[in-house]
């Protein structure tokens, strides 16, 4: 009886560390929204598309949003486009095309690099913008991890 | 003293991209020295900090003025001389190209000046000023504008000649072509009530409007004077509703000619548009009532859009109609020159099939096909038939480029 059980847990624990080696590249390369240190410690889902599709222009902690976002090509925007926007690129270039020539506003300034990213939005008050949370160190805040 | 002072001032910038470039260039003789994999991060990191502190300092200064621009090019062909869309059986390149350059200057923190100047193919690419105004906007969500503004009647007003912003390869000529002119001289005042997961932009405009306008293929002067009007626009992001009434007295009169279609008649506008986007689908529907004393036609017109997004492809069909309300007062009117007046009666049905390619980023095509018909016992509000064509219907072939910039 007891003989069973340990080779039993035993073999459980060899697939809990198989599915957890499946699982890790997944789980590193994760999308995380981040923000200025200074900024709030949690986003919304609903929050972060109302500032990148032009429908809000503040922080949910009264800042004025300054939005990046990373340049075409990348992983990091093909996912957040897809959990957070839910808008293709084609779609966004002539929504913003639309907003920026009829006054409405700008958009998000393009980041060519993850680096460079993680280093306007540590030095710029109000800022928002996303990574790969491998990349995530103190100098960002992570404000959300959306869910897939 | 006061003089070193300002030096210093002065020379700090400079100071501090040097600094920066001579900590870049003593890295990688460290780098190579010791830990090469850690040396060439950070100059890495180094070189993406200065690209994005370059970036800073240069969009500072840039945001004092931007500028955008928007080109269309496009071919046209139809299957007789009917006219619809200015469209005959001889290929045309030149209506449908434009090419337009706007400029944003912020003079305050929230006062910009816009202008916008547009050269189009079917005006020999004379440059003209489409837009000049002064903008300010109050923290409170009111906004003033005063100069010479797009006329707010339609929901696509503003984009009218932004192609690459629109889903059509041109919008729909029932609705959007009986209105001859685009831009007034005057001012508005807007304000928009933001709700939880909607908003609502109301405006208010007044001016005046004296322009060469080009309708049903004839050259005409029109002025509308003590123009005034509303619009509301409603939406939660995915559906949007909009109304809007404007009132004037127009001036409608052949240029240079003794055709005179009225002077200061009362004139009315009233439209109901509603569309539909969520990123996938995409509706589109405007109602349109124009209503003008005199001999000038009143027409109700009306289109229906429906799109939808296929990875860069969005095909549409359209449906579009148009019908004069008045024909009774033109019946047996004669124009001094002795021209029937009940050539301006129209009645057109419009089906459009076409798609939009998004070509790559901030390009896209489209391609169209349109067939016109219904036209009754009237011309069909085209020239073809007005000088006597007797066209029943026709077809007309697009094919459009459009960018934006």
């Amino acid at each position: 009886m007891r003989t069973f059980s340990v080779e039993r847990s035993g073999r459980l624990s060899v697939a809990v560390v198989a599915a957890l080696l499946m699982l890790s590249p997944l789980a590193s390369a994760e999308l995380v929204i981040i923000v200025h240190p200074g900024g709030p410690d949690s986003i919304t889902r609903q929050q972060v598309r109302d500032i990148y599709l032009n429908r809000s222009s503040q922080m949910p902690n009264g800042q004025r949003a300054v939005a990046f976002e990373l340049a075409a090509g990348n992983s990091m925007r093909d996912e957040f486009n897809e959990k957070i926007t839910g808008r293709s690129d084609a779609w966004l270039k002539s929504f913003w095309s639309r907003q920026v020539l009829t006054g409405k506003g700008q958009p998000p300034t393009e980041m060519s690099s993850v680096s460079g990213m993680k280093s306007v939005v540590s030095s710029t008050l109000g800022s928002i913008g996303y990574l790969d949370s491998t990349l995530v160190d103190d100098s960002v805040k992570v404000a959300l991890i959306p869910e897939p | 003293m006061k003089y070193s002072l300002f030096v210093f001032k002065n020379s700090t910038p400079a100071i501090f991209p040097v600094t920066l470039l001579a900590s870049l260039l003593s890295l990688p003789v460290y780098g190579q020295d010791n830990q090469g994999q850690d040396g060439q991060q950070r100059l890495d990191q180094m070189e993406e900090r200065l690209n994005a502190l370059q970036k800073q300092m240069t969009e500072s200064t840039l945001e004092k003025t931007r500028f955008n621009g928007f080109f269309s090019t496009g071919y046209t062909r139809a299957t007789n001389d009917a006219g619809y869309d200015d469209a005959t059986e001889e290929s045309d390149l030149q209506t449908l190209s434009l090419f337009g350059l706007q400029g944003t200057f912020t003079l305050g923190r929230n006062t910009d000046a816009v202008l916008q100047l547009v050269s189009r193919g079917n005006e020999d690419w004379d440059t003209e000023l489409e837009w000049g105004y002064l903008r300010h906007q109050f923290r409170t969500g009111t906004e003033v504008r005063a100069g010479k503004m797009r006329l707010p009647l339609f929901m696509e007003s503003e984009t009218l000649e932004i192609g690459y912003g629109q889903p059509w390869a041109r919008p729909p000529e029932a609705v959007y072509d009986p209105v001859p002119v685009r831009s007034y001289l005057g001012g508005d005042l807007a304000h928009t009530f933001n709700f939880d997961s909607s908003s609502l932009e109301t405006r208010a405009f007044a001016g005046h409007l004296q322009d060469d306008a080009d309708s049903l293929g004839q050259v005409i002067d029109v002025e509308l004077r003590n123009l005034t009007g509303v619009t509301a626009n409603w939406t939660n992001y995915l559906w949007t509703f909009r109304g809007v009434y404007a009132r004037a007295e127009a001036s409608v009169g052949s240029v240079g000619g003794p055709v005179n279609l009225g002077q200061d008649e009362k004139a009315e506008f009233m439209g109901l548009g509603l569309s539909y986007d969520d990123g996938t689908w995409l509706l589109m529907s405007e109602l349109t009532r124009i209503e003008v004393d005199g001999n000038f036609q009143d027409t109700d017109s009306a289109y229906i859009t429906l799109g939808r997004r296929i990875n860069e492809i969005t095909p549409y069909i359209t449906a579009s109609w148009i019908e004069s309300q008045d024909n009774y007062e033109r019946d047996g009117v004669l124009l001094p020159g002795g021209a029937p007046l009940d050539v301006l009666d129209v009645r057109r049905q419009a089906y459009s099939l076409g798609f939009r390619w998004d070509l790559v980023s901030s390009v896209a095509m489209k391609f169209d096909w349109t067939h016109a018909r219904g036209f009754g016992k009237t011309t069909g509000g085209l020239i073809g038939n007005q000088l006597g064509g007797g066209y029943d219907s026709t077809d007309v072939y697009t094919v459009r480029l459009d960018a934006a910039f």
